[in-house]
């Protein structure tokens, strides 16, 4: 019941900063940021916290399915939807391949290796330069140009508020539970008569593909891409999304992403010492709050309720 | 061009696999993979750049002493204490990336430049061949390969290069007889940082340092070391040089756009195909 109520808040939270496009400005423009990063944020809460699927490549899905629709749609002259819809799929068959490919190593060497395809992937963007723009980036204005940039806002809310509530979904259902069950005991699963490969393969699949998509809508509202934006940091930053906000609550990635998206836009003036601060604030939450910060923070205000009653 | 190539390959190997000794000699101790060294290292590079103009030997001594102190003191305050929590590889991942970013920042907020070139003096040139070569870069070359005989032959002939392989071959056992393992895992994680920091500081002399060389140099001192089989001493120089020469020759015949791309494609490759490396590893040295 209380989880229940957890997901019912947690998305109607989502939801609220919709009514920024009456104000418009900074404040959209960064939420909406956020959001897009919100969705790679639960991407990572799904297949890695979730699932236990040890997948560190969300710069890599993200990447593929922003480049595939700016390429396709500007270069090859494919329709704006089909292009998101191949690049969606194109991050899918990646997710895919990288878990069918590893999956006789061990879980480590499967991190390592979807690690390096996201330290591989901006070079590859660099070296592809003609097609791709490299460092310089490329532009695109795609569905902006279609409906406007409030709509596209707007747009951006609903999918991500329709995204987290479909992860939350999926981890009520049968399939859920027996991901849960991968994540705690692979080996006990698997002894159950439960054939653990089909759903590893459903988890990276639902994962590529929303990271995908996730990252043809950043494309789409930022209106630029380059090797830069697609850095390995960014699968790093994706990752503590969830572990910093909290992976065993509903909302513990929202939390995250205001801290992993937000703290950086609020500490420019002293942008030279973030990275200092980042790092030791990770080394923090890992070493004392290893839950994440929603637990501690539920408990601090329940400390504060029982001293007021 | 070949012998130019393979002149180059092999330089560019022996200095990286100096980082690629200090990940083998951290793993094959402690049996945590350490992705902040590279970062430390370069940390220490710029240290020495620093106090270069005052004594080049004071200036070096500096920065690979300071790195030894900080392996030291990250094995002892904060690796080992997780690690004796039941840590694993993923959280070791987490954490000494977070620990590169604090160096990172720290590079960056004390250096008043982000790029650095250190001025070591030249010792002239040899002809190898009709090649003409900085002496430089094979003492560079020379210096990797003396580290690593030093270190094979320690410990096979010192008490505390003994103490080494007993703690890395049985924690229990040899915490039983009496070996201080957590001195053991200290020393072995200040050595990989300054042998780090020697790597960054050739590095330095002979292309430059900035804040992303310490990433890529931990990270291929690492991957390096997984496609020789990580702990294994010998695979990792191996695969070092083998993998100065992919670069080296993709480099000539690609352009510099490709080396990392080929690089790192071939790990992944040997990841795929041979989790275990190419010459298998038994967590020791």
């Amino acid at each position: 019941m209380k989880g229940r109520y957890e997901k019912i808040g947690t998305i109607l939270i989502l939801l609220l900063p919709s009514l920024f496009v009456f104000k418009g400005g900074y404040l959209q423009e960064v939420t909406g940021y956020v959001y897009l990063f919100l969705i790679q944020g639960y991407v990572a809460w799904f297949l890695f916290f979730k699932s236990g699927q040890p997948f560190f490549g969300y710069s890599v899905t993200m990447a593929i399915g922003a480049y595939a629709t700016i390429v396709l749609t500007e270069m090859f002259q494919w329709p704006l939807f089909v292009s998101i819809f191949i690049g969606a799929v194109l991050a899918t068959a990646i997710a895919v391949i990288m878990f069918l490919s590893t999956s006789r190593a061990r879980g480590f060497y499967v991190s390592m290796a979807s690690f390096l395809l996201a330290i591989l992937f901006p070079k590859l963007i660099e070296a592809l330069q003609p097609i791709t723009g490299g460092r310089s980036g490329l532009y695109f204005s795609g569905i902006t140009a279609l409906v406007g940039y409030k709509a596209l806002y707007l747009l951006v809310i609903f999918l991500t508020t329709a995204i987290v509530a479909f992860f939350f979904w999926i981890m009520g259902t049968k399939t859920g539970k027996v991901l849960t069950l991968i994540s705690e005991n692979d080996r006990l699963t698997q002894a159950v008569g439960i054939n653990t490969r089909r759903y590893k393969i459903l988890a990276y699949s639902i994962g590529g593909l929303i990271s995908g998509f996730g990252g043809a809508l950043y494309v789409n509202y930022t209106g630029f891409i380059s090797s830069v934006d697609i850095e390995v940091f960014t699968t790093l930053y994706i990752f503590f999304i969830p572990l910093i906000g909290g992976s065993k609550v509903f909302y513990g990635p929202v939390l995250g992403a205001l801290f992993v998206i937000l703290i950086p836009e609020l500490l420019v003036p002293v942008e030279r010492y973030l990275r200092i601060f980042f790092g030791l604030i990770f080394i923090l939450v890992i070493v004392l709050l290893p839950e994440g910060l929603a637990p501690n923070i539920q408990k601090l205000l329940r400390k504060i309720n029982l001293k007021r009653a | 061009m070949i012998l130019n190539g393979i002149i180059t390959g092999l330089i560019m190997g022996g200095i990286l696999s100096l980082p690629v000794l200090g990940v083998a000699v951290i793993y094959g101790i402690t049996g945590i993979p350490n992705f902040a060294i590279g970062v430390i290292g370069v940390f220490g590079g710029f240290l020495t750049w620093y106090f270069l103009s005052f004594n080049m030997g004071i200036a070096i001594l500096v920065g690979v002493v300071f790195c030894f102190a900080i392996g030291y003191i990250m094995q002892r305050i904060l690796l080992t204490p997780i690690s004796e929590k039941g840590g694993d590889s993923t959280l070791f991942f987490i954490v000494t990336v977070s620990l590169g970013f604090v160096f990172e920042g720290l590079t960056r907020a004390i250096f008043p430049r982000p790029s650095i070139s250190l001025a070591l003096p030249r010792i002239g040139t040899i002809n190898i061949a009709g090649v003409t070569v900085e002496g430089f870069k094979i003492f560079a070359l020379l210096f990797a390969l003396g580290t690593l005989v030093i270190i094979r032959l320690s410990e096979e002939h010192t008490e505390i290069g003994k103490s080494w392989q007993a703690t890395s071959q049985n924690l229990k056992l040899a915490k039983l007889i009496g070996i201080k393992t957590n001195r053991v895992f200290s020393i072995a994680s200040g050595i990989g940082c300054a042998l780090a920091c020697v790597g960054a500081i050739f590095w330095g002399s002979l292309y430059n340092l900035n804040l992303m060389t310490g990433w890529d140099l931990g990270f291929l001192g690492f991957i390096i070391a997984v496609v020789g089989g990580i702990g294994n001493i010998w695979g990792g120089i191996i695969s070092a040089l083998i993998m100065g020469m992919v670069m080296s020759f993709s480099g000539y015949l690609l352009g510099g756009m490709w080396q990392s791309v080929i690089l790192y494609f071939i790990v992944i490759l040997v990841l795929i195909v041979a989790p275990k490396g190419i010459l298998g590893s038994e967590r020791s040295l």
